[in-house]
């Protein structure tokens, strides 16, 4: 991360001028920023990073309610345009084997009420089974997931701006791994990436689940239903730097269009910006990275 | 005084939330595992009641005005048809991220002092969650109102918001949220019968920060008023820099809010220090770090990215800052407004 004065301080004017977190400030669509890599974002021709976006009309009703089958298709589809296998089986194959154990850390977050959806926590351990892994080699858990034992682990968060990390998506989602959350949330939760690398967690994560169906963009730090729309969408992808990156630029746009003006997410996600340039997570330059778009287009914002 | 949340909850028994265990099912894994363990849930009600029985002890020896206040709000055990579900729950300062980790910090900055809460159900209805905080002084349960504006305007207490599903209103030292799981027209009655219950339980009003005076009244943007005190509550509403750049902290006083003048649409941000050396400090640092260049005096303006300017001037133990101005003329005439209306505002 480039700092700008003697104690490191970076100012909103930095942000705005490009010259601090750069890539977000382009994933975010500030205007007049010097663009981090060349080409447009989100069409990297030779990517770093890709990442697979699906939205479906049916996904979730008008009273919210998740259709689980659709969600299970969708997911199919995804996962069968991310491997590029045209069977369902052999694209998990290409991750998970039958001596794998696969922990599923999802987000559950009780106060918030922003949890992932049982149909997308489904939709992963159906097909993850029915591809070979043994049901008893399969466990979901949010908090006192075994990782320790896990061999594969599937990160399966939500997506939420945060109020004190900016936005959280997949990175935040292993916080609860640290066994002391509360420290992850100091300076801008720019430590946030540490928790990839922690000796039980380090190289184990093979496949990134968003649960996009019903996303959340406001203050916090509860929910106010007017801050939670049914973007009815799921990412699949293996970077989580590139994934949370499509995230924040989504959710950027819809506060945009919430307000009628430039709603700037604050404070800006250090943690994003540290997990690329600090602990090599992935790439959070646009222009790095490859989206693939699939299904309902209406409002897709990205 | 016999336990000032007995009364709040109408004499009923508390219990700490229970941990975070997922109503999703996971297959028999591998490795069973459940979310915090019993002991973990034993440690925690054991530190609730500890913390309980502590708050019991110090309602005792509460100042008889507090006393009567507090007194004054209880929470109905039945309206229109919910009633009260499982057992309440009280938090305080120390327990606050047994129930919003992650969240907790925001109350805190408001001098956050006691949360009760209460859920309700009816059958073959959404349920509701009641949630009363209780902050050091009215000013911070202002303030805490302030953090989110969006919303319907509605009259509850001395300010209210509805969103679909959502009551949230102030008055006096206290701040209500009222959620349901889902809106409906007999769940969006129930929550302005419960809001207004409740609010009417409290009999006092509470004294607006005495800074918002000094908010120039013509272009003001109401929705867009903030008060706090802490730099990490500036950077949310207004990311200014990621260290503490005003040195803001729980003894200083902030109002941030927007104007509209004619399609200029400057920020005005209002900061009283306990001492005018804190102000001096701040102002320096401010020139230098973010207007880069040291004010040569007690005011400074600059043209900064987007053609928008920024600076601000300082009176006594008061910074008033503008951003986003469209032209320096527009700023000092905002900031001089605010100074001038500064004057007339309660030390």
């Amino acid at each position: 991360m480039k700092h700008h004065d003697k104690n490191h301080r970076v100012t909103r004017r930095d942000f705005l001028r490009g010259t601090a977190y750069a890539t977000l400030g382009l994933a975010m669509g500030i205007e007049g920023l010097p663009r981090a890599g060349k080409g447009s974002a989100f069409a990297a021709e030779n990517p770093l990073s890709q990442v697979v976006l699906i939205r479906h009309e049916a996904a979730v009703d008008a009273g919210h309610q998740v259709n689980s089958v659709v969600v299970l298709e969708m997911l199919d589809t995804a996962m069968k345009t991310f491997t590029g296998e045209s069977n369902v089986a052999k694209a998990w194959q290409r991750y998970f084997h039958p001596q794998d154990n696969v922990g599923i850390k999802y987000t559950r977050c009780s106060w918030q009420r922003i949890h992932v959806n049982q149909a997308v926590l489904d939709a992963i351990t159906d097909p993850l089974i029915a591809s070979g892994v043994p049901r008893s080699r399969v466990v979901a858990n949010d908090f006192g997931l075994p990782v320790k034992d896990c061999t594969a682990l599937i990160n399966v968060p939500t997506v939420k701006v945060h109020t004190l990390a900016g936005i959280a998506v997949s990175i935040k989602n292993y916080i609860n791994f640290t066994g002391n959350r509360s420290s992850y949330h100091f300076d801008g939760s720019a430590k946030l990436g540490e928790t990839w690398l922690l000796p039980d967690v380090k190289g184990k994560t093979r496949l990134i689940v968003v649960d996009m169906l019903r996303p959340y963009f406001g203050p916090g730090p509860q929910i106010n239903p007017l801050h939670q729309w049914d973007y009815k969408g799921i990412l699949v992808g293996t970077d989580p730097v590139a994934i949370d990156t499509v995230c924040l630029s989504i959710c950027q746009k819809k506060r945009n269009l919430f307000k009628g003006e430039e709603w700037l997410i604050s404070p800006p996600p250090r943690s994003l910006a540290a997990a690329d340039s600090i602990y090599h997570l992935g790439t959070s330059d646009p222009t790095k990275i490859k989206l693939t778009r699939l299904g309902w287009e209406n409002e897709q914002l990205v | 005084m016999i336990g000032l949340w007995c009364i709040l909850a109408g004499a009923r028994p508390t219990k700490v939330e229970q941990s975070a265990s997922a109503t999703i099912q996971p297959e028999a894994g591998f490795r069973t595992a459940r979310p915090g363990g019993r002991q973990a849930q034993d440690r925690r009600v054991g530190e609730l009641s500890r913390a309980f029985l502590i708050l019991l002890g110090l309602s005792l020896f509460a100042p008889d005005a507090a006393r009567a206040d507090e007194n004054m709000l209880r929470l109905p055990q039945e309206v229109q048809g919910w009633n009260a579900d499982g057992e309440d729950k009280v938090f305080t300062r120390q327990t606050i991220f047994d129930y919003m980790d992650g969240g907790g910090e925001i109350y805190l900055a408001y001098d956050f002092q006691r949360l009760l809460t209460r859920e309700y159900a009816r059958e073959n209805a959404p349920r509701i969650v009641a949630e009363v905080y209780q902050m050091a002084s009215s000013g911070d349960a202002y303030g805490i109102f302030t953090h989110d504006t969006d919303g319907q305007p509605v009259s509850v207490g001395q300010s209210a918001l509805y969103s679909p599903g959502l009551l949230r209103f102030w008055k006096h030292r206290f701040f209500v949220r009222l959620q349901a799981e889902d809106e409906t027209p007999k769940v969006k009655a129930a929550l302005m019968s419960l809001g207004s219950r409740l609010a009417s339980a409290i009999p006092q009003e509470g004294r607006k920060p005495a800074l918002l005076e000094a908010l120039p009244p013509q272009g003001l943007l109401e929705s867009s008023v903030h008060y706090f005190h802490t730099s990490v509550l500036l950077n949310i509403h207004y990311f200014l820099a990621d260290s503490n750049l005003l040195n803001l902290n729980s003894k200083t006083e902030a109002i941030l809010a927007r104007y509209q003048q004619d399609r200029d649409r400057p920020r005005l941000l209002i900061v009283r220090y306990p001492r005018p050396s804190d102000a001096a400090a701040a102002f320096e640092q401010f020139g230098r770090v973010y207007l880069r260049q040291s004010p040569a005096g007690n005011a400074a303006y600059r043209k900064l990215e987007k053609e928008q300017f920024a600076g601000g001037r300082r009176e006594e133990r008061v910074l008033l800052l503008v951003f986003e101005a469209g032209s320096r003329e527009s700023a000092e005439k905002l900031v001089d407004f605010a100074a001038s209306r500064m004057k007339g505002v309660t030390p």
